[in-house]
């Protein structure tokens, strides 16, 4: 059995620990930048503003009304999710697995019995846990009669320890506790915890369950399946085996079949690595000169080496995206998405700072105003075994660049971040004491909260 | 001859550490001690003072409602999320806007009212009715003061 764990609004019930007064009010929370709507409250939700609402929008359309704006403030998120996960950790039962599962899933284990943990992070608001067997021979059933009643203790206890309300889904695949945890959401009947445990329990999920939200089902696949009458989760579980295969040919889609099926079968290395990291933002403004633009995109593709070496793997594809003021009608119009493929995987960042610089001068068109920018990586895979090109590849480089970039990420972590940064990487306008101070304050945050938790200077006052 | 002293000196001194361990407090003879591990670990107050980290959050305090119980303007609170409130403990709440610090004073509620009682006479106790929507955010377990 599969447990997960969604904080609800995470990054809105986040600002709300520390201004509880915000409790039963609109609250939004903005992208980088301030760009647009990311986060929303119930309330928000039910005004009827929608993710992805540009902020100078939601100031004309709802002018006279009391919304909650904060700009996004990822280290109050880090640090409050990281004590949820902990709360699951801590209450999570001892994952035992045999061997012969573990040499399925590609790790070797020598003894007969071998303990597992049986968390696993997914997202910065997502958390699986694994159950052994079918829910009743856990060592915790003299604590909790149930799995239910443990889900609901545990959202009683992150609820109350950290003021995080989650929602948690239990069931047999991960796709199906997904869908759990939708309904644990939506029905305060569950009490923030919905358990399927039986085939009608399943059928029932099913049923009232609409394609194109089942997890790892895209929006072009929900598109194509409606278009062939399937609508419910129900009609595409009651589809043959062989009908999937023969319409698809697609094997994500497959294991999403078998898994409302009730077979598991979505592997945890999947989960871990992102199909593409993707680091983008709109200008503060708009940039029309090469040279802006080229810091911007060179900042993005390092961020993107960072992330890659920091789930260590390697990509083979570094995309570059530009675009100008779509809501600006009366300026001329421009967009462009190219791609560089590498013969080689790599996270390093000056080979992807490299490639996207290039990527950006093919795009790249005098005369017009962008407004936005961003890197997507692609291609990803583990660190190694690499495909190695006989041409391309020279090992003493290589490894030259992995001890250059081990040093730059060692740098940026103890002195904070952009510390070491490519020359590239440097914002022209200077401030006379760095360039990391001029690039963290090119980015926009009017409605940024404090830190309570992780700066003395930001604890809460007590009158 | 002193290269066989020096040799004997080394045994009395592993002998000793050995005996040690074996006064080591709630550690029985004869056991491969767990305490062994936590032999050279320094007290340390984020391990020692804080029970629950993943609930623990801290406060400074403002203002002088508190003096006569020694919580003046510039302690830190250390506040724990999830130790239940009980009759007597000094507690964070959030009224108006604001943090406060308080003791709890449950002797009413059964009258179906609970009080917030400052320390300190320029000061009334705040009365929170049942229909208020008020929640303790905190149990306070420590204060720091800074003397120096």
């Amino acid at each position: 059995m599969f447990g997960i764990v969604d904080c609800d609004n995470c990054y809105v019930s986040c600002e709300r620990v520390f201004r509880p007064d915000l409790n039963g009010k609109p609250v939004v929370v903005l992208s980088n930048n301030d760009g647009c709507v990311v986060a929303r409250s119930n309330e928000a939700k039910a005004m009827g503003i929608k993710a992805g609402t540009p902020y100078f929008k939601l100031q004309q359309q709802y002018p006279d009304k009391d919304i909650a704006v904060f700009s996004s403030n990822y280290e109050l998120y880090g640090e409050l999710t990281g004590r949820v996960v902990e709360i699951i950790r801590q209450e999570a039962p001892a994952y035992l697995t045999s061997s012969r599962n573990c040499s399925r899933s590609g790790i070797k284990i020598n003894s007969d019995v071998s303990r597992l943990p049986a968390v696993f992070r997914y997202s910065i608001d997502e958390c699986f846990v694994y159950f052994n067997g079918n829910g009743n021979d856990f060592q915790f059933s003299t604590l909790h009669s149930s799995l239910k009643e443990w889900g609901e203790n545990l959202h009683k206890r992150i609820k109350k320890s950290v003021g995080m309300p989650v929602s948690i889904g239990i069931a047999p695949t991960k796709t199906l506790a997904k869908m759990a945890s939708h309904f644990a959401k939506k029905y305060k009947g569950y009490h923030h915890c919905c358990l399927i445990d039986t085939d009608e329990k399943r059928m029932k999920a099913l049923k009232l369950y609409p394609i194109d939200e089942v997890w790892g089902i895209g929006r072009r696949y929900a598109a194509r399946l409606q278009a062939l009458g399937v609508q419910t989760a129900y009609d595409f579980a009651q589809h043959h085996e062989s009908w999937v295969r023969a319409t698809f040919n697609n094997i994500v889609i497959l294991r999403t079949w078998k898994e409302l099926n009730g077979i598991d079968c979505v592997p945890n290395e999947e989960m871990a690595r992102k199909k593409s990291i993707c680091t983008s933002r709109s200008f503060n403004g708009m940039v029309t000169d090469f040279d802006t633009l080229r810091t911007h995109v060179s900042n993005y593709a390092a961020r993107c080496a960072e992330k890659l070496r920091q789930q260590g793997t390697v990509a083979t594809i570094v995309s570059v995206f530009v675009n100008t003021n779509f809501f600006r009608e009366d300026l001329p119009q421009y967009w462009n998405f190219q791609e560089k493929r590498l013969t080689v995987g790599t996270n390093s960042t000056i080979e992807i700072v490299k490639a996207a610089t290039e990527v950006l001068r093919d795009i790249y068109i005098e005369g017009y105003h962008y407004k936005k920018a961003g890197v997507i990586v692609m291609g990803i895979s583990p660190t190694s075994p690499q495909q190695l090109d006989l041409f391309d590849y020279n090992a003493e480089q290589f490894q030259k660049m992995q001890r250059l970039d081990a040093a730059i990420d060692r740098l940026n972590k103890v002195n904070g971040s952009e510390t070491v940064v490519l020359g590239s990487q440097q914002y022209t306008q200077k401030d006379g004491k760095g360039k990391a101070n001029v690039f963290a304050n090119a980015i926009r945050h009017d409605h940024r909260s404090k830190n309570p938790t992780t700066r003395w200077s930001d604890i809460i006052k007590l009158k | 001859m002193s290269i066989s002293m020096s040799e004997i000196k080394l045994i009395k001194g592993e002998f000793k550490e050995k005996l040690d361990l074996l006064f080591a407090p709630g550690v029985k003879a004869g056991f491969p001690s767990p305490a062994e591990d936590y032999l050279h670990e320094s007290l340390d107050f984020n391990r020692d003072l804080i029970r629950h980290p993943e609930a623990t959050f801290y406060g400074r305090v403002a203002g002088d409602s508190m003096q006569d119980a020694g919580i003046c303007e510039g302690d830190i609170a250390v506040i724990d999320r999830s130790v239940e409130p009980q009759d007597g403990d000094v507690i964070v709440g959030y009224i108006n806007g604001e943090f406060t610090i308080k003791f709890l004073d449950l002797t009413h509620r059964k009258d179906g009212y609970i009080e917030l009682r400052p320390a300190n006479k320029k000061y009334s106790p705040i009365r929170i009715d049942e229909n208020d929507s008020f929640e303790v955010w905190g149990v306070v377990i420590w204060v720091i003061k800074k003397w120096k």
